[in-house]
């Protein structure tokens, strides 16, 4: 055992060059007559560059564990091994690892030193990533559900007011040749158009709508009637709705309203 | 100039003669008025009218098309609800109900139970749950669709084979992302059961998001949907979040053909405040 009074906590120090110039040359000198110390010097030297290589091998191994999952798997090997001979095994490893740093205590402070280090690296570099595996359910909060349905209502509004005017114009060409041929078809699409519209009621009645509900509800009444028609509209019929549309100009207002959600989307 | 006078003269004459020909009778008259107002939401002034040609034409064939619009004006007006819902069920119970005005009459009905229902009447949620089992699929679907919104998750819940059923058959794309998102709010272990039956080969199945704050641990926003609402998903992204992206030069739709293409990939954007973005599909 080695009896110098030198501090052992300067050997680190000296060795890793962090000793103030003075005290570098003292310790030099020290152990160049000092063979003790020079022998325990030599071997915290040795220490130091194996923890280096091991330093990496930890930063490594850190890096290959699944931190989200090692409390689940420590749970499952606890309930594995439960029936097993726990303390004999868990005193025989602890003998085993702690023995030695127990006869070094250089060695036993920089392993310390090491897992520490390592775990405050790993919560200090931990990148938030995928977790593969895991909650594999769906799950979407309240709020976001609400700005889905909104997105999605300005989609179908867009779609419905295109369809309603193909209707119209199709209300319209009848109209025109005089004749009700095609009014069992617009009654039919007039009918789905008002199903569609039922859903669309409740975010039409956003703030950021209103323009759109205006013309929405508009075309719903068109549309009630429309629906009503089975088989040949008379003319006259057919003049009045296409007279109303004009009136209101509700073909002028549609594509304006949609020019307005297409820039939303 | 004298040619366009001479085609309104004619305009005239013919809508005159179209007129005569088509003898509108004092019943028609009074309906038409009606509608008219009724068109431009003047409940007040539409009820008088119905009413007054209920009471003047009680056998007139507009007499029964009356009480339709009648619910229409009340439910208009706000506060007689349940006298709207009256007028509604007392048009469906006529024998020259026209269909259509019927499964819209159905539809006010399911509305007007929902308001009253979610301002505290609660047996009024009982005319939207006899209506899933209607022999009408779009009053049945309306009816699912609007349980789902219940405040009540338990009576929510009910909607949920009629939601399932619907993904699993129907083929419009509408009604299908509703049925998904009404089952996403009541039920999204549901979603996944039949999302999980329906054979998608080759196609990804789940999106996710997550968005974290700088230095939180836990993501401030958490997103596992169908693949099939992924276009909805990032078009309803919160508008920082979205802002965020387009200020990175990324493309939502290109995001999504990049992502869909190679599934395997993440996409990370880490904005100016420390914030990271990572949207994945699985």
């Amino acid at each position: 055992m080695n009896k110098c009074a030198l501090n052992r906590d300067d050997w680190a120090a000296y060795l890793s060059g962090d000793l103030e110039e003075g005290e570098r040359r003292t310790m030099a000198e020290h152990l160049e007559k000092c063979p003790d110390c020079r022998a325990e010097t030599d071997e915290t030297r040795r220490v130091l560059e194996k923890a280096d290589a091991v330093k990496a091998e930890i930063r490594e191994a850190v890096a290959s564990v699944n931190w989200e999952a090692l409390p689940a798997m420590i749970a499952d090997r606890v309930l594995t091994n439960a029936g097993q001979p726990e303390k004999a095994l868990w005193a025989g490893w602890l003998r085993a690892w702690a023995f030695p740093l127990r006869m070094k205590p250089v060695l036993a402070g920089l392993a310390a030193g090491l897992v520490v280090g390592a775990v405050a690296m790993y919560f200090a570099l931990k990148v938030p990533g995928p977790r593969s595996g895991q909650d594999t359910g769906y799950y979407a909060s309240g709020d976001f559900l609400d700005r889905a349905e909104l997105t999605m209502a300005r989609r179908n509004t867009l779609d419905y007011l295109e369809k309603s005017q193909y209707v119209l114009l199709d209300v319209f060409e009848s109209a025109g040749e005089g004749a009700g041929g095609p009014a069992a078809f617009s009654s039919e699409q007039a009918r789905d158009l008002l199903s569609r519209k039922k859903y669309l009621n409740a975010q039409l009645e956003r703030f950021q709508m209103a323009k759109a509900k205006a013309i929405c509800d508009q075309i719903e009444m068109l549309f009630l009637e429309l629906a009503q028609i089975s088989g040949d509209l008379p003319a006259a019929e057919l003049g009045r709705i296409r007279g109303f549309v004009e009136e209101r100009q509700l073909l002028l207002k549609i594509n304006l309203v949609k020019k307005e959600l297409q820039s939303e989307i | 100039m004298k040619k366009l006078t001479v085609l309104i003269g004619l305009f005239v004459v013919l809508s005159l003669g179209s007129g005569l020909y088509a003898q509108i009778t004092p019943d028609e008259s009074l309906f038409r008025e009606a509608k008219l107002l009724v068109y431009d939401k003047s409940w007040a002034a539409a009820l008088i009218k119905l009413d007054d040609l209920r009471e003047k034409f009680p056998d007139s064939p507009y007499a029964g098309q009356a009480l339709f619009y009648k619910g229409e004006c009340l439910s208009g007006l706000g506060g007689r609800e349940r006298d709207a819902l009256r007028a509604y069920k007392d048009y469906i119970r006529l024998a020259d109900a026209k269909p259509s005005l019927v499964e819209e009459s159905e539809g006010s009905i399911i509305d007007l139970a929902f308001g009253l229902y979610e301002n505290g009447d609660a047996p009024a949620i009982g005319d939207i749950e006899r209506r899933l089992g209607h022999d009408n699929k779009v009053v049945r679907y309306y009816a699912a669709y609007k349980l789902s919104l219940v405040s009540d998750k338990k009576a929510a819940a009910k909607a949920v084979p009629i939601l399932s059923r619907i993904i699993e058959t129907e083929k419009d794309p509408e009604l299908l992302d509703r049925a998904r998102i009404a089952l996403l709010r009541v039920s999204p272990e549901s979603l996944k059961s039949v999302e999980d039956r329906k054979p998608t080969p080759g196609s990804p199945r789940m999106l996710k998001i997550r968005v974290w704050n700088k230095g939180q641990k836990e993501p401030a926003f958490s997103l596992n949907i169908p693949w099939a609402l992924a276009d909805l998903a990032l078009g309803a992204l919160d508008e920082d979040d979205r802002a965020e992206l387009r200020k990175k030069g990324y493309d939502l739709n290109k995001i999504m053909n990049e992502l869909a293409k190679s599934k395997e990939s993440i996409l990370r954007i880490v904005g100016d405040d420390g914030s990271v973005i990572e949207i994945w599909i699985e």
